[in-house]
């Protein structure tokens, strides 16, 4: 963890309460995520860890609270509005699409910063022919960091978990994210998958100083490679701080770590 | 072995992203469309010309139009033939109403207003999908099948809603023999085939694949569901349109709303289902398989009789043609139920490698 800087506060979650009829999926939740951190989230099924990345991004509009985002103040995100905003995702289940190609799959991720209009894509000239060539350009380097470069023609359906996973952060770096949530981004996996996906995830946050909001039931993983830890457990924030604090803390202990700790 | 990309190597990704990556395929479709031009009309007779090649190139265009919509995009649409209605009618008024209005331009215009009528039947996608919103579009059909029989300002005062145009030419050349017919249909084919293929490999057709196979997902990369969906029905809609409007214009030359029936919207879909959803080639095979093979059916069953000394009677030549018609759809949609296109890469795929396994 060479040249990354923790800076200021850049995502601010106050209060945040979400409900599904009478089910409180989120209550009064607050917490914050600096800028070039690594930001688990953690605790038990069910705790409202996806759901709080869904608020986060604009999936989920929660009831109550407030979300301030680089400084602005906002009660809910909207998604297109997050992602123009520089807040990427994976799913925890796999969400590529499946009829596309690892290449077209990743290319949808830079649809944002593609700006010409329907009739010069029909002709593909101008804008429309140079904007392709340069998206694929930057999505080149994504796929060669990411190491798939053997695999940019298949569709990702064929793939394996392994690899459709990868796929799927990919597709996220496209945007070039300032914020980037990954949704238990090692489920499912065996070790070297794991620890593969462990050096992809740190890289991105070394190299292109990405701040990562991530949800992992991995205990190693999670204790290894975050900076802070928040613990959820029925909707209600039961912990906050670095991993050794959080590991201390009693009610985590006995909400969720239990005897394998 | 000659179908192989060995050597063909590319040094520019403008090299890689182009419409036909390997060189074989290239050339196959420039031969493809070349001996459409120049070699089809040395060979077929008037009868083939208007009773075959013109709607198969004409329902060709509308089955790619609604494949644009219905395989690329993911909306299911059963209004298709109230598009090509819209296509056929607006082009019609364009061209009467509007002093000097040249052919070519009022079925354009005929398409451009199908796009926009397309655009407003297609707002329900916004909230209903799948099945529901199927019989959403429907109601474009029967709206549409009614406005053009009961609104007279739309047929000209004919009282039963039947039109005719005449006199044909586009830029000074009379489109009145069935070859020069053909030879428009398939220009306009080949030139709008090409803008899709360009549309659905550039960003719009990424986002129209990315609304239909993870809705969530695209939201969440920053496509618009709105935009994506509502782009897709205008595309589409256009596309049908114009195929609406030639098919009035120039395959019928009069016509009425019947032309334009629910029947007809069944029909495009189902091309686009045995043809392939998602695949420009699918297209052409759905409109080939529904437009030439019963025909093929009706010319070959007498000759095929024949051979085993047996005379068919035409009643029991048109009973056969309807059972193996619906044998083989079955039996196509068992076999490979992603459409004859499917099969096609399939076959692409094993010639790459012939003659290894592997």
């Amino acid at each position: 963890m060479s040249g990354r800087k923790i800076g200021d506060v850049i995502l601010d979650l106050n209060n945040i309460s979400l409900s599904f009829g009478g089910v409180k999926a989120l209550q009064n939740i607050s917490f914050n995520v600096m800028e070039h951190e690594v930001r688990a989230i953690i605790g038990p099924n069910g705790a409202g860890k996806s759901s709080m990345l869904n608020v986060i991004n604009g999936v989920y509009h929660p009831q109550e609270g407030e979300i301030i985002f680089r400084g602005e103040h906002r009660r809910d995100m909207d998604t297109h509005q997050a992602a123009e905003q520089g807040i990427a995702r994976t799913f925890q289940n796999i969400a590529l699409f499946k009829g596309m190609s690892v290449l077209d799959n990743i290319m949808t991720g830079r649809n944002l910063r593609m700006k010409s209009n329907l009739f010069m894509q029909a002709l593909w000239i101008g804008p429309a022919r140079r904007e392709e060539l340069e998206h694929r350009q930057k999505v080149e380097e994504i796929i060669d960091f990411l190491e798939i470069q053997h695999i940019r023609k298949t569709p990702v359906g064929r793939l394996p978990y392994g690899l459709q996973k990868r796929v799927d952060l990919a597709r996220a770096l496209a945007m070039e994210p300032e914020v980037l949530l990954l949704d238990e981004p090692m489920a499912g996996m065996n070790v070297e998958e794991k620890q593969d996906m462990c050096r992809f995830i740190l890289d991105v946050n070394d190299q292109f100083g990405t701040t990562i909001v991530l949800i992992e039931h991995d205990m190693g993983v999670v204790m290894d490679i975050s900076d802070r830890v928040v613990v959820l457990d029925y909707g209600k924030k039961i912990g906050d701080g670095v991993p050794d604090e959080v590991r201390a803390n009693p009610e985590v202990i006995s909400a969720y770590l239990g005897a394998s700790h | 072995m000659l179908y192989r990309e060995n050597g063909q190597f590319k040094t520019s990704y403008q090299a890689d992203q182009q419409i036909f990556p390997i060189a074989q395929d290239r050339l196959g479709v420039l031969l493809l469309i070349a001996f459409a031009f120049v070699g089809v009309p040395f060979l077929v007779d008037e009868y083939m010309f208007r009773a075959i090649l013109i709607p198969f190139l004409i329902l060709s265009l509308a089955s790619l139009g609604v494949n644009l919509l219905v395989g690329y995009c993911g909306q299911i649409t059963l209004g298709a033939g109230a598009f090509m209605a819209v296509g056929a009618y607006a082009g019609y008024n364009f061209l009467i109403r509007v002093p000097d209005m040249p052919v070519l331009g009022a079925i354009l215009l005929g398409g451009v207003s199908a796009a926009a009528v397309g655009i407003v039947f297609g707002v329900p996608s916004l909230r209903v999908r799948g099945l529901y919103l199927a019989v959403a579009t429907l109601a474009a059909q029967f709206f549409w099948d009614w406005a053009f029989l009961r609104i007279k300002w739309f047929t000209n005062d004919s009282s039963s809603g039947s039109v005719s145009v005449a006199n044909l030419d586009v830029f000074g050349v009379e489109i009145s023999s069935p070859l020069s017919k053909y030879l428009f249909c398939l220009t306009v084919l080949v030139v709008l085939s090409l803008a899709a293929k360009n549309l659905v490999r550039a960003t719009i057709g990424r986002q129209w694949m990315a609304i239909r196979d993870m809705d969530v997902a695209a939201a969440v990369i920053g496509i618009r569901p709105m935009y994506a969906k509502l782009t897709a029905f205008a595309v589409s809609s256009f596309y049908v349109g114009v195929a609406g409007a030639l098919w009035g214009f120039v395959h019928l030359g009069s016509w009425e709303p019947a032309a334009f029936s629910v029947d007809r919207s069944f029909q495009l879909l189902f091309m686009v289902i045995i043809g392939g959803l998602g695949s420009i080639m699918g297209s052409f095979f759905g409109a080939a398989f529904i437009v030439i093979l019963p025909i093929f059916l009706n010319q070959i069953l007498p000759v095929f009789g024949a051979i085993f000394g047996v005379e068919i009677s035409t009643a029991t030549v048109s009973h056969f043609e309807i059972m193996i018609f619906g044998s083989l759809i079955v039996f196509f949609l068992i076999v490979e139920p992603h459409g004859l296109a499917r099969l096609w890469s399939t076959g692409k795929e094993k010639l790459r490698l012939w003659p290894f396994p592997h």
